[in-house]
């Protein structure tokens, strides 16, 4: 049995590697929950966004913050063109799942052709930069990470709450039809939410950036997880993503610190095959 | 003339529902369509708010022709649908309701002032403002749904079935409210089950049976005619 | 000799005993290897196919069988010793336990469908395969299998593999093609478009759910095992990668995943694909590809290649009948019988005290009645007064919160619907809801075939021909219910109704939505129905229609029966009429 330090740092670590999976889910779970779309590119737009930031920063020497300031605009553009797809097609939500799967691919391709299946690391002045607090030792990205997740969280749910715009999405998730007969035109603000949500992915592919090694591969590790937090975190609620995502990296973490690194996939798993089953809302 | 319906036919995929219905609402009226079940009244008024496309036919809203009209313009219009069963957002708060209610600029703008409005026409709601409004009981759902109706500021007021599945004492609550909706400036197109409840409010009204308009006059006369009682009980 | 059928049968024939024997042509081992790997996918994809293609149930777990084969073999063998051939089996065994395990849990959850079922099978498959990484059976390090003996069934390695895998996609193909051609197929069909109604039918779907998941999960299995030889060492990582539940559905959709033979069509397109793109050295582009013709074909050929072609043959054919002329419904003239036959003593059909509870909501009140033997029975009341769950209670869809429902003396109360259908209780639905892509004539032979004993097909088949001719619709049999207007849907529903030879017939509100001229046609029909010896029970809102046709009214209100007896004098009784109209009226 680990000491209560190890104990309690493998919990910081959880719960700022949790910080990642909640800023993931949360486009994906706007988009499940508000959409009807199940975006499995969502983790290939990241990433896409993670090379840009690293092609950004090596390359031409652009700061990350400045390359966001690109990119992130960019990765609205691609979320508008590809709901325009799913708009003029009709797809429904098993289709949705497997054409953006196919999108997945597509970039993962796309992105091997042109930085190789190589390692990528993009190493700047602050990558090994943290804080530390007691025993403790908390690292400074990874904290700005969560806190960055946490405003978007804490902004989106504000948004979705507060609003005219968030609450007619709200209302059309429920009824689309009378939120219509309200005025409320259901197609731009599908528009305006897609974009979002690759924004997001964009956000979270700066810190993918900074934080992890690049490689093509890494796209498909995230994906379970990031699904089970989803869940966990109910369909459409930020806040909810982002706390699922720290629940679910702590307990990975504490379990990793307790078994062996190579058991933290069963615990996410466990966890979501659990809400499924028995879960009031899914039944 | 605010509503102008003319040889409407309306149905769903390729089942008909409405054949050939004509009817006319005038500013301060109360028009009502009563009819058994299964004789399209929520066809005929999910036509008038928007929500199905009429086959043919023409619809006219204060001299606009709604034909081309999309269903989320309806709204601007100045037609506000109290739907049948109330079609409530039950995952939101009985305030965020009524404020879907007049997400529209123009109504946006008189945002407080009509929710007063509501809020003095049932006072029960500024009480359970924060609710989901899922959790409400059947009365208390019909007034969020009239109260959302309200804050669009309309001039048209389409009911469907209003006195479904509530207690007989509340109905008569809510035929009162629905009068009173007239007295504060809208029209009512109201279509109801209730024959005597809606004829005791009416103007004017029509009786719809099995997709056609079998007789129209004032509440005095159709009461008379053995039309309705064939109608709703065969004999 | 007809060439049209025999042809097929002959090229089949020859290509079998051609591939059979290719391992002896001393090709290259290159050649070995491809058309092993196109078995490979072909069986792989095909056994997803068997409960996701099929039945609908789309998992992305495939990889879960498909892995507890292959460790199942290698832990076997290379632990055990146990011979490899004997190992196939058990890998087979393995998997398909492991199926019906999830299937036993998951498939009693109505909401776990769609997405959700993809998602926790994905999820199961990430759970095995870290179990397996973490314990003895990988424990991280890979299994080796070169140590392994391999029986020498042709004259190199590579040829043994090959020809088992060979045996196996054979032997996957022709229980592909069992499974479609039998009950279980027709049943995870209807399960497909509309499970519910399926079971309503009399298709016993949890069990059907659970045999098509075993043998798929098998045959997975088996692959598995077979496999664990051809690639000699295993990891965890490459074998539960994210791309095999991801291929076998592209290749599923691709050829056509309700065709016993689209999977198949599909691997060997993609497989073959995949390799000229690996062998000239652009694997990477290869997969582009792939991934760009999976989203062509689900947005322009969304139901696979296969049935594409089919379509495509069809329009080329002569086309047979007189094009579809304007709405006028076919006069139907069922021969109402001289004499009608008197109704019965005997009940039916008993109700007592039952109640229904939703949450909070009080749907029935304790609901006493009793319908005669051959009586045409309404049932009418107030909009909620609880009349449609009336008729889905005495169905079985919803079970009864108390009370007692007895059919002809069988208490049906606590029954699956599948069950109470084929106790004699068949019921339609007010939209109509047949199983859209099955023809008009297949829609009606499954209900002739479940919840009857057990017949041949040609004989269902004619009875199905009977009751279509019946209700009208002689010369419609192959045409898709979207093909029909809404009269001859519900007149399809009424014959599909009547296949299933029924004690007991509910319809639910079968006259709306019908114009004047098909109302009296629908209810010449009911009437010739009755004739046949069926007692019918009839929720209707057209009260003249109601006063008409009935022997017997009841009114119910508020969950509770209101008044019972002739049509006339309980459509004048002042109770009901105050319900409906008023008390005013009542007077």
């Amino acid at each position: 049995m680990p000491s209560a330090t190890l104990l309690g740092q493998a919990l910081i670590s959880g719960v700022l590697a949790g910080g990642m999976y909640g800023l993931l889910a949360l486009g994906l779970s706007l988009s499940w929950g508000l959409l009807r779309l199940v975006n499995l590119s969502h983790f290939a737009l990241a990433f896409l966004a993670a090379y840009l930031t690293y092609e950004l920063g090596t390359t031409y020497h652009v700061a990350p913050w400045w390359s966001a300031a690109m990119v992130v605009p960019a990765m609205f553009l691609v979320g508008l063109a590809q709901h325009w797809l799913f708009d003029k097609f009709k797809v429904n939500e098993l289709a949705s799942l497997l054409i953006t799967f196919s999108f997945a691919v597509i970039l993962e391709v796309a992105i091997q052709l042109y930085w190789t299946a190589d390692y990528r690391r993009f190493e700047t002045p602050y990558s090994t930069l943290s804080i530390k607090a007691g025993p403790f030792y908390i690292p400074v990205l990874e904290l700005i990470l969560c806190l960055v997740a946490g405003v978007l969280a804490w902004g989106t749910w504000q948004w979705l709450r507060k609003t005219y715009v968030g609450k007619a999405l709200r209302a059309s998730a429920e009824d689309a039809d009378i939120a219509a007969a309200y005025g409320v035109d259901y197609k731009r603000l599908a528009y305006l939410l897609s974009g979002m949500c690759a924004a997001y992915a964009g956000v979270a592919g700066t810190f993918i950036a900074l934080i992890a090694t690049l490689a093509p591969a890494q796209i498909w590790t995230w994906l379970g997880v990031v699904f089970a937090v989803v869940i966990i975190g109910r369909l459409g609620n930020p806040l909810g993503a982002l706390a699922a995502g720290m629940l679910v990296g702590a307990s990975e973490s504490i379990a990793m610190a307790i078994l062996s690194p190579a058991w933290a996939p069963v615990v996410s798993f466990s966890m979501l095959i659990m809400i499924l089953l028995w879960d009031p809302e899914w039944l | 003339m605010l509503l102008e319906a003319r040889n409407l036919h309306i149905g769903y995929g390729d089942a008909p529902a409405v054949w050939d219905v004509s009817l006319d609402v005038a500013a301060g009226e109360i028009v009502a369509v009563i009819g058994p079940n299964g004789a399209g009244k929520t066809t005929l008024i999910n036509a008038i708010a928007g929500l199905l496309r009429c086959r043919q036919g023409e619809l006219r809203f204060d001299g606009a022709d709604m034909t081309s009209v999309r269903a989320h313009d309806y709204c601007s219009h100045g037609i506000a649908l109290v739907p049948e069963g109330r079609r409530l957002f039950a995952k939101m708060s009985v305030e965020e309701n009524l404020e879907l209610g007049c997400y529209l600029p123009a109504a946006r703008a008189g945002r407080d002032q009509s929710l007063e409005r509501v809020y003095g026409l049932f006072p029960i709601l500024r009480d359970k403002r924060a609710q989901p409004a899922g959790e409400l009981s059947g009365g208390q759902q019909q007034m969020v749904a009239i109260g959302r109706a309200l804050m669009a500021r309309p001039r048209i007021v389409l009911f469907d079935e209003p006195s479904l599945g509530l207690a007989p004492t509340i109905v008569d609550d809510m035929f009162e409210i629905i009068a009173r909706v007239r007295d504060e400036g809208a029209a009512v197109l109201l279509v109801e089950q209730n024959v005597l409840k809606a004829l005791g409010i009416a103007d004017r009204a029509y009786v719809l049976e099995q997709g056609r308009i079998v007789s129209a006059g004032l509440p005095d006369e159709l009461l008379k005619q053995p039309h309705i009682r064939e109608a709703y009980l065969g004999v | 000799m007809n060439a049209a059928r025999d042809l097929p049968k002959l090229v089949a024939g020859l290509a079998i005993v051609a591939l059979a024997v290719l391992p002896t042509a001393g090709l290259p081992a290159f050649y070995d290897s491809f058309v092993y790997l196109v078995f490979f996918w072909v069986s792989l994809s095909t056994s997803w196919a068997l409960l996701s293609g099929f039945a609908g149930y789309f998992s992305l777990g495939h990889a879960a069988f498909f892995g507890v084969g292959m460790y199942t073999t290698a832990t076997l063998t290379t632990k055990f010793g146990v011979p490899f051939l004997l190992t196939i089996p058990a890998a087979a065994a393995v998997a398909a336990l492991l199926g019906v395990g999830i299937g036993a849990v998951v498939f009693r959850l109505r909401r776990l469908r769609g997405e959700l079922f993809a998602l926790l099978t994905l999820a199961v498959t990430f759970v095995i395969g870290t179990i397996i990484l973490n314990t003895p059976i990988d424990g991280g390090g890979g299994v080796f299998m070169s140590a392994v003996p391999l029986p020498h069934l042709m004259p190199t390695p590579t040829g043994t593999i090959y020809i088992l895998g060979f045996a196996l996609c054979v032997l996957t193909l022709v229980t592909a093609w069992w499974v479609a051609h039998s009950r279980l197929g027709m049943g995870l069909f209807a399960i497909h478009d509309d499970e519910d109604v399926a079971e309503a039918k009399g298709v016993p779907t949890f069990r059907y759910k659970l045999l098509a998941f075993a043998l798929s999960a098998g045959i997975a299995g088996a692959v598995g095992g077979i496999h664990a030889m051809y690639v000699g060492f295993l990891t965890v990582a490459g074998t539960f990668e994210l791309t095999v539940p991801l291929y076998v559905v592209l290749m599923s959709v691709l050829g056509g995943s309700r065709h016993w033979l689209g999977p198949a069509v599909g691997a060997t397109a993609i497989t073959t694909l995949l390799y000229a793109f690996i062998s000239g050295g652009e694997a990477m582009i290869g997969r582009a590809v792939v991934g760009l013709i999976l989203i062509i074909a689900i947005l322009w050929l969304p139901d696979g290649i296969i049935p594409a072609i089919q379509h495509w043959a069809k329009k080329r054919r002569p086309a047979p009948a007189k094009a579809r002329a304007e709405v006028v419904p076919a006069e139907v003239v069922p021969i109402v019988p001289a004499k009608v036959l008197p109704i019965g003593e005997r009940h039916i059909l008993e109700v007592r005290a039952v109640t229904k509870r939703f949450g909070g909501l009080q749907a029935l009140a304790g609901v006493d009645l009793d319908v005669r033997e051959g009586e045409i029975f309404g049932l009418v009341g107030p909009n909620g007064s609880g009349k449609t769950t009336l008729i889905n209670v005495i169905a079985g869809h919803y079970p009864l919160s108390s009370g007692t429902v007895t059919v002809d003396g069988i208490s049906t109360g606590g029954l699956a619907a599948h069950e109470i259908a084929r106790r004699g209780v068949a019921r339609t639905y007010q939209i109509p809801r047949p199983f859209v892509t099955m023809s008009v004539l297949d829609n009606v032979a499954l209900a002739a075939t479940f919840g009857r004993p057990v017949r041949a097909q040609r004989e269902i088949r004619d009875e199905a021909r009977h009751w279509i001719g019946f209700t009208g619709l002689a010369g419609k049999e192959a045409a898709l219910p979207a093909e029909l207007n809404l009269h001859e849907r519900k007149f399809l529903e009424l014959a599909r109704a009547l296949a299933a030879k029924p004690k007991l017939l509910l319809l639910d509100e079968v006259l709306s939505g019908l114009n004047p001229a098909e109302i009296d046609s629908a209810i010449r029909l009911v009437r010739a129905i009755r004739g046949q010896g069926a007692t019918i029970v009839f929720v209707e809102h057209l009260m003249r229609a109601v006063v008409e046709l009935s022997d017997r009214i009841a009114v119910l209100n508020e969950g509770k029966l209101l008044a019972l007896g002739a049509p006339r004098e309980v459509m004048r009784d002042p109770r009901v009429v105050s319900v409906y109209l008023g008390k005013a009226y009542a007077a």
